[in-house]
């Protein structure tokens, strides 16, 4: 019999709707997970302990009272620092926000609430989302599950790894670059980076608004499907977020590939990668031909430069964005200033760490005046055709694959000093967000020394189900299940 | 194109952050290592043959129900009443 923690979501609200468990049996039994796992990965900045019991108990008042508390009866999730709840903290793992108490609920965390979630805790990220490792955080360290020693990605980082360890079974993070895919990877869950307009970004602290979108993260891809399920859809609150209307994602999910046209990408060399990357690789395209999917050959010669672009368009929205923090109306404000213009100064020098400053400095630089129209105006040139790229490929297949990350997990510390190596790691993420395309990463097995890898799908911008049947189809031809080892811990957490 | 810490004081300035010694040296080569990345963007292809047009949708420019002030006061450093509190506004001039 498995524990209660170590049950997918679908399964806890089914058997919590059942009335064969209470939601406070299965909080209690993911708290407990959460306090034998947390000290080795660190995934959370905060549990919140009192209020998810509260809900809890809510959820298991109003089964009794015969109410249907929703698709996510009695789940347990893990938020991203970055989404508002009334009343938390949220900081963006960034000193500049500490203190700061949400005033509002983000969108997406009240369609959590309405459906029954029990957000069990905040998730440590890369400070302001900006990094792959998790490290730039200035609140804590998170490890890998699966090697201690290694980051989990980011900067989602603590939501891929709340998952992983097994302390919650699903979660949300955001994604602008690779976000959400990247720490999927390197942790062996399942993570969703949603059409842009999919979901509401009202509640998420903006990084760059042109391409962040909130989605889930989970063991399996029916888990992710069902949160991407209760998450997506118009609203009013955010002028981005598409009417298009949101089709019942688990209802085709297991129709399967046979038949569908999958694009590798001739550009994407992923034999270059080569050891067990392009191993994988080769395996994973060998198991979506097994799974009845015809391989094209598509042509995107503009994807090279995704990353420059990128590079471009986030730090130049993110100067903009962060433009707000200074200090006066929430948030960190410098003790030693005497007069505004120091206050500005001084605040937003102690407040921000070396990658958010790094990344300011970079979007202020191609938006000055004199070189914005050579960055930010070729960058949007660009980005535009590659866009156009990107669709054309996708009317001559229905979907296209690539490899998640270019590697497995990296080691704490490898790449912290090495910031365009850093920003190298979301080489095959970029591109969905800056097409505004709908895109998973689904587990593909594992490297020679136990990491996980992951295959990422691209699908056409709402075409979340068919990303979500395409994977659920690899998913099940793999037979993979989240077992991390926790390398390095003195005893295996039970 | 590399730059000099000349040119990253200046970035600095515009994007209100004061440096240390350390941290412009730093970043003058960080950023120069980034901006010889960015700078392949130059020579790409950038011609769209037809781009499909996606504006924003309008919302109706209608006035709803806002958070009351208490509640954003409520997260402010400084305030007093209905105000936010800062130091003199005269002084330093490069704000």
């Amino acid at each position: 019999m498995p524990e209660l923690w170590e049950l997918s979501a679908e399964e806890i609200a089914r058997r919590v709707r059942a009335r064969e468990v209470s939601a406070a049996e299965v909080l209690e039994s993911c708290l407990d997970r959460t306090a034998r796992v947390e000290p080795l990965v660190g995934a959370y900045l905060e549990i919140f302990e009192g209020e998810s019991r509260a809900r809890a108990a809510e959820i298991d008042r109003r089964i009794a009272a015969g109410e249907d508390p929703g698709p996510l009866a009695g789940v347990p999730v893990a938020l991203k620092d970055n989404l508002s709840l009334t009343g938390r903290a949220v900081t963006c793992g960034s000193r500049i926000l500490a203190g700061y108490l949400a005033p509002y609920t983000a969108t997406a965390v009240e369609r959590l609430l309405a459906a029954g979630a029990v957000p069990l805790g905040r998730a440590n990220m890369d400070e302001f989302a900006m990094g792959s490792s998790c490290e730039s955080s200035v609140y804590q360290c998170t490890r890998n599950p699966w090697d201690l020693a290694r980051v989990p990605g980011g900067s989602s980082g603590g939501p891929a790894a709340a998952v992983a360890a097994g302390s919650v079974p699903l979660s949300f993070g955001s994604d602008t670059g690779g976000s959400i895919r990247q720490p999927a990877a390197f942790c062996g869950v399942v993570g969703v980076k949603p059409s842009y307009g999919r979901v509401s970004r009202y509640g998420l602290v903006a990084f760059a608004s042109s391409l962040d979108q909130i989605g889930p993260m989970a063991c399996n891809v029916r888990d992710a499907a069902l949160g991407l399920q209760m998450i997506a859809g118009a609203d009013p609150r955010d002028a981005t977020c598409a009417e298009e209307p949101v089709g019942d994602y688990l209802e085709t999910i297991e129709e399967g590939i046979a038949g569908l046209r999958i694009g590798v990408i001739r550009e994407i060399d992923a034999e270059r990668l080569g050891g067990d990357v392009a191993r994988n690789w080769r395996e994973s395209l060998d198991r979506l031909a097994a799974a009845g999917a015809e391989l094209v050959e598509v042509s995107v010669p503009g994807i090279g430069a995704a990353v420059a672009v990128y590079c471009v368009i986030a730090t130049s929205e993110a100067s903009a964005n962060l433009a707000r923090f200074d200090g006066v109306r929430y948030g960190f404000r410098s003790p030693g200033a005497d007069s505004l213009a120091d206050l500005y100064f001084e605040s937003r020098s102690e407040g921000f760490g070396p990658e958010v400053k790094r990344r300011l400095m970079l979007g202020t630089f191609a938006l000055s005046s004199g070189y914005c129209e050579a960055y930010y105006g070729r960058a949007r040139s660009v980005l535009e055709r590659m866009r156009w790229e990107l669709d054309a490929a996708l009317e001559q297949a229905d979907l296209l694959v690539t490899p998640t990350a270019p590697s497995a997990a990296f080691l704490l510390g490898e790449k912290v000093d090495d910031p365009l190596a850093m920003y190298l790691s979301d080489i095959f993420t970029t591109p969905a967000n800056l097409a505004g395309l709908s895109a998973i990463a689904v587990p593909s097995g594992v490297s020679a020394d136990g990491l996980p890898l992951s295959l990422q799908i691209l699908g056409r911008r709402f075409a979340e189900a068919g990303v979500l049947r395409a994977a659920r189809a690899f998913e099940r031809e793999l037979g993979w299940v989240v077992a991390p080892g926790f390398r390095g811990a003195e005893v295996m957490p039970s | 194109m590399a730059l000099t810490h000349e040119d990253v004081r200046k970035i600095a300035t515009l994007a209100r952050l004061r440096l240390t010694p350390r941290e412009e040296e730093r970043f003058a080569g960080q950023l120069s290592d980034v901006v010889d990345y960015i700078d392949q963007l130059q020579g790409l292809a950038a011609e769209t043959p037809e781009t499909a047009v996606e504006g924003m949708r309008e919302r109706v420019d209608q006035p709803g129900e806002c958070l009351p002030r208490e509640t954003f006061l409520a997260n402010a450093p400084a305030s007093l009443d209905a105000f936010l509190l800062v130091p003199e506004v005269k002084g330093s001039g490069d704000a």
